[in-house]
């Protein structure tokens, strides 16, 4: 029967109320929930003719006939308007229930919009460069020794550029610090020498100035400099009369012709100034040393592919024609995108499939509540049935209220995600440099919206077709809670339930792991020791420091008087403290053992004073370490191997005595005699295992020059920052300390990747564990209410409450059970995916899968125990009073 | 039931059904009530004799409403949900007056011939 929708649901309404004020006032007769509840039902019988009676007095809704083929736009919208506004009534009448709903609903839609909009920004939206989707890397391809992506030399660049068809223009980088001195304290940046067409290149116009002229990339034209914002501001106090000035950088001037946009970078790379790369003519032709980042503009067109196969030809011309250089030399194009995020993709992926796990667990919760509701609501649906509202009808009720519950808790959700953004960003490494443009944008809304709208649906939909297949006759006649519907709405409920905990043993399983991995790459020895380790950068400029003896004689007396500093134990200089850089290896001649052809042995050197292995408490086992005064300029050169180089190259022998040279060797002055063998560290990362590492004495090795300072202080390290750099400055006024940090800071970092992985995927595993623990308890307390009576039967005939405890515990079991087992093979089959992210353990580590499963089926265990307990405490008499 | 011979069952329904409507008039003469508390009262005062359920009073009351005899409002208390209460219209009360004439009228005439036949 069509009612006007108003009076449809005013009917219901205050039929509804009469058959609750029916159904209390039995039960304050003394009636149980079911006699009542029965008593109320009775109220139904002959509902065709309460249909019948309405029909002869209630007007129709509609009174003219819809003309065939007029869309009934109108009485939808109207149905929907009507749905929607009997929605917000239900829900407003059922705060605490809508108050539970909306906090999961919330907290699952805020989750999946913070890690979406981080997602959004560092994956999905483009570079911001013009037509970034052109710009690729191309980088030489030394897999045969371990690099696939390596850094190409000037000489292969130069042909590269000149022999390819596929790019519009390639341009060249190079890292270079810079210490600026003048006006102010002496400081050291960071920056970059790149070609004269990088920014053009990349389609960023300077903010201020311009970029540099060709004509300004030749060596001797080049004391031209573009800064960065953030310098400009910060250092010049964003004076745009600093344009035609000049800055002293590393002691010489150079004009400032340029300032970047605020936020302008390349590669995530941090960068104070620019300079035009200008390669000396022995630079232009070198092929030997392998410092460059070539980025380039594919012609439009072009495929990344196609791309690659032309530089491949051209690798493979380049070996033929320069066989010493070149041999197994390839060369890698890579797209821009790919090489700024696809180090972050897998651990964002896996942290957004992780928080789409957290809602589905919230979504089942919310599920779970509704069924209980529609169970409670039997008799407003018996009443619409009996007012003649199909089943579809009644459907679409019940998922207008669940996405409408929805929206409250997208828009809850959203504002979540905001503050979740915030909290986000200072929780992200820094070294994503995308994370400080993360906000909530336009795509971020739309991603909730879609979101909100799918979780009422999800959620919406079992407790909705539940209701519609309430039969009102099988009701009335068996007298309502333990009729079928009923049954069927405890098994969708257990099916939720098993939903739920396989979930979260997924989520949990891969937390579990993250931890496990974590734990391990803590505990990962990294063979010196950080405690009380202060290090900082002081990076002689070449211009004034032009040779090793100059920097030698200055370092010398630098750690003479910071070693006399009170609080000091011992001071060191080095290239690279670790797990800082991969650079700094070479060549190397090892006598007796000549390299294959173009595969010359390359370790990797750290030039150091003589206290650096007790400063940094590297272990000497054999032989000694380098000793002032000893190992000079003048002496026969002596070089320190760590076990990884004597493990490749003498292997059972002890390497003392053995020699090696640094490059080829041309006169028999030319080999370093091996004094010493110190244990292995992790130089380039805690994950990786050690390289062969060689240590020189920085009196001897003028190659590379040393770069850190690391003392070792007696108590808190950051305590005596200051001192020691006065101390720096007592030697050279001009001479920038930058980068103060203790070593403990140095290794958290070379981890918050990892740190920021775990930390989220283990809050969000715990999440869903406490969703999951209440929606067991929910589910068993519910059902332990409809089973009192039997229970009350089962106690009265003799069972004790440890066997009611145990009927009951063992039904929540039983579902635990069951989800438990999807659950393993759910995270068998997802784990996998994450594996990249692992550190020593394997994905399917059975030691994380057997602990998570206990921890939740304990968790599961005491969730289903309490309301168990509240059963069997029941008195048999009042169980039984109405039978 | 507590007729039990052919035709009682019939009889009471039909009385029932005649007298509905002056019940329910008379029952918010002097004071609003609602649906549930009108059923109640005339199970109560008819001793158990007369029930209403939902699917026969419900009806029977949007009868009346629509005839405008008693009108319909929905009054809100607070903490609890709202109740459609039901008073008397003028016109109503005419009806009622003259349906009480009719029924007193109509008993009497009764009474007169069944008593007559026993006394």
């Amino acid at each position: 029967m069509r009612l006007s929708p108003t009076r449809e649901s005013e009917i219901v309404e205050e039929l509804a109320q009469h058959l609750e004020d029916r159904y209390e006032q039995a039960r304050r007769w003394g009636a149980s929930e079911e006699e009542a509840y029965r008593a109320a039902s009775q109220e139904l019988t002959e509902s065709d003719l309460l249909a019948q009676g309405l029909k002869l007095f209630e007007r129709p809704a509609r009174v003219e006939p819809i003309a065939p083929g007029t869309p009934r736009r109108f009485g939808m919208l109207g149905d929907f308007g009507h749905d929607l506004r009997y929605g917000v009534r239900t829900l407003w009448k059922n705060k605490s229930f809508t108050a539970v709903a909306v906090v999961a609903l919330a907290l699952g839609i805020g989750a999946n919009s913070a890690i979406f909009s981080v997602v959004n920004t560092v994956l999905l939206r483009p570079l911001p460069y013009k037509e970034p989707e052109r710009l690729v890397m191309v980088w030489e391809d030394n897999s045969k020794i371990g690099y696939p992506r390596d850094t190409p030399a000037p000489a292969n660049y130069a042909d590269w550029r000149d022999q390819n068809q596929v790019f519009e223009g390639m341009a060249a980088t190079a890292d270079q610090s810079f210490n600026l001195t003048g006006a102010g304290e002496p400081e050291r940046f960071d920056g970059k020498r790149v070609s004269a067409n990088f920014f053009s290149l990349l389609g960023v116009e300077p903010q201020l100035g311009r970029g540099f002229m060709p004509e300004e990339d030749l060596n001797g034209a080049n004391r031209v400099v573009v800064l960065s914002h953030g310098l400009w501001q910060r250092r010049f106090g964003s004076d745009a009369g600093l344009l035609g000035k000049t800055v002293t950088l590393n002691g010489e001037p150079y004009t400032v012709v340029g300032v970047m946009p605020q936020g302008f970078q390349f590669l995530n790379e941090d960068v104070g100034m620019w300079v035009p790369i200008a390669f000396t003519p022995q630079q232009a032709n070198n092929r030997n040393s392998h410092y460059l980042k070539v980025v380039a503009r594919l012609r439009p067109g072009v495929t990344v592919e196609r791309a690659q196969a032309e530089m491949s030809t051209i690798a493979t011309r380049l070996q033929q024609q320069y066989p010493d250089a070149n041999t197994d030399l390839g060369a890698g194009v890579v797209s821009l995108h790919e090489e700024v995020v696809g180090d972050i993709r897998p651990a964002l992926l896996v942290l957004l499939g992780a928080v789409g796990f957290v809602l589905l667990v919230a979504c089942a919760n919310v599920a779970n509540l509704l069924l209980a509701r529609a169970a409670v609501r039997q008799k407003e649906i018996a009443l619409r049935t009996a007012l003649g509202a199909s089943r579809l009808r009644i459907v679409r009720q019940f998922l207008t209220e669940s996405v409408l519950l929805a929206a409250v808790g997208g828009l809850v959700g959203l504002l979540l995600s905001v503050w979740g953004v915030t909290l986000l960003r200072s929780f992200i490494p820094e070294n994503i440099s995308q994370v400080k443009a993360i906000s909530v944008d336009a795509r971020v809304l739309g991603f909730t919206v879609l979101v909100t709208l799918l979780t009422g649906l999800v959620f919406g939909l079992a407790p909705a077709l539940q209701a519609s297949r309430f039969n009102l006759n099988e009701t009335l006649k068996e007298g309502g809670r333990d009729a079928a519907a009923a049954r069927g709405g405890n098994r969708i409920r257990g099916l939720l339930v098993v939903a739920e905990v396989a979930v979260s043993l997924v989520l949990l399983v891969g937390a579990g792991l993250l931890i496990n991995s974590f734990m391990r790459l803590r505990n990962v020895d990294p063979g010196f020791r950080t405690e009380n380790l202060l290090t900082m950068g002081v990076v002689l400029p070449q211009q004034k420091y032009p040779d090793a003896a100059r920097r030698a004689a200055f370092y010398t007396d630098m750690i003479r008087r910071v070693e006399a500093l009170p609080g000091v134990r011992s001071a060191a200089v080095t290239n690279w403290i670790p797990l800082v850089s991969q650079g700094d290896s070479i060549g190397v001649t090892i006598e007796g053992q000549p390299a294959p052809t173009g595969k010359p042995h390359i370790i990797v050197t750290r030039v150091v004073s003589p206290h650096y292995f007790d400063a940094m408490g590297i272990q000497l086992l054999q032989g000694r370490g380098f000793e002032e005064g000893r190992d000079r300029v003048d002496s026969p050169c002596v070089v320190v191997v760590s076990e990884a180089v004597a493990r490749k190259y003498w292997p059972n022998e002890s390497p003392l005595g053995k020699r090696l040279a640094p490059g080829t060797v041309e006169t028999e002055a030319d080999w370093c005699q091996v004094v010493g063998l110190v244990r292995d560290v992790r130089q380039f990362e805690l994950a990786a295992e050690s390289k062969p590492l060689m240590y020189l004495s920085y009196g001897q090795a003028g190659f590379f020059a040393p770069r850190h300072l690391v003392v070792k202080t007696e108590g808190d390290p950051l305590a005596l920052a200051g001192t020691v750099r006065k101390t720096v400055w007592e030697v050279d006024r001009d001479q920038p300390v930058s980068n103060i940090r203790t070593m403990e800071d140095v290794l958290a970092e070379s981890i918050a990747r990892q740190r920021f992985s775990t930390l989220l995927l283990g809050v969000f595993a715990g999440v869903a564990l406490v969703l999951a623990a209440v929606g067991i308890y929910g589910v068993m307390s519910y059902s332990m209410a409809q089973r009192t009576r039997e229970i009350g039967i089962r106690m009265a005939l003799g069972a004790s409450k440890w066997h009611v405890l145990k009927l009951a515990v063992g039904q929540g079991l039983k579902l635990v059970a069951v989800g438990v087992g999807l659950g393993l093979a759910g995270a068998f089959a997802l784990t996998r995916l994450m594996s990249s992210l692992l550190y020593g353990v394997s994905a399917t580590d059975p030691a994380t899968l057997v602990t998570i499963s206990l921890v939740l089926v304990a968790v599961a265990l005491l969730a289903s125990y309490l309301p168990a307990r509240r059963a069997a405490k029941v008195d048999p008499l009042i169980a039984l009073r109405y039978e | 039931m507590a007729m039990s011979y052919i035709g009682s069952d019939i009889l009471a329904r039909e009385l029932k059904k005649g007298s509905a409507e002056l019940l329910i008039l008379s029952l918010v003469e002097h004071q609003p009530r609602h649906g549930y508390d009108i059923g109640s009262l005339i199970e109560q005062r008819s001793g158990g004799v007369l029930r209403f359920n939902v699917a026969s009073l419900y009806p029977l009351l949007y009868r009346l409403e629509r005839r405008g005899w008693i009108q319909g409002r929905w009054v809100e208390q607070a903490g609890q949900r709202r109740r459609r209460y039901y008073r008397l219209t003028a016109e109503g009360k005419k009806v009622l007056a003259a349906q009480r004439h009719t029924w007193r009228e109509f008993v009497e005439a009764i009474g007169r011939i069944t008593d007559m036949e026993h006394a």
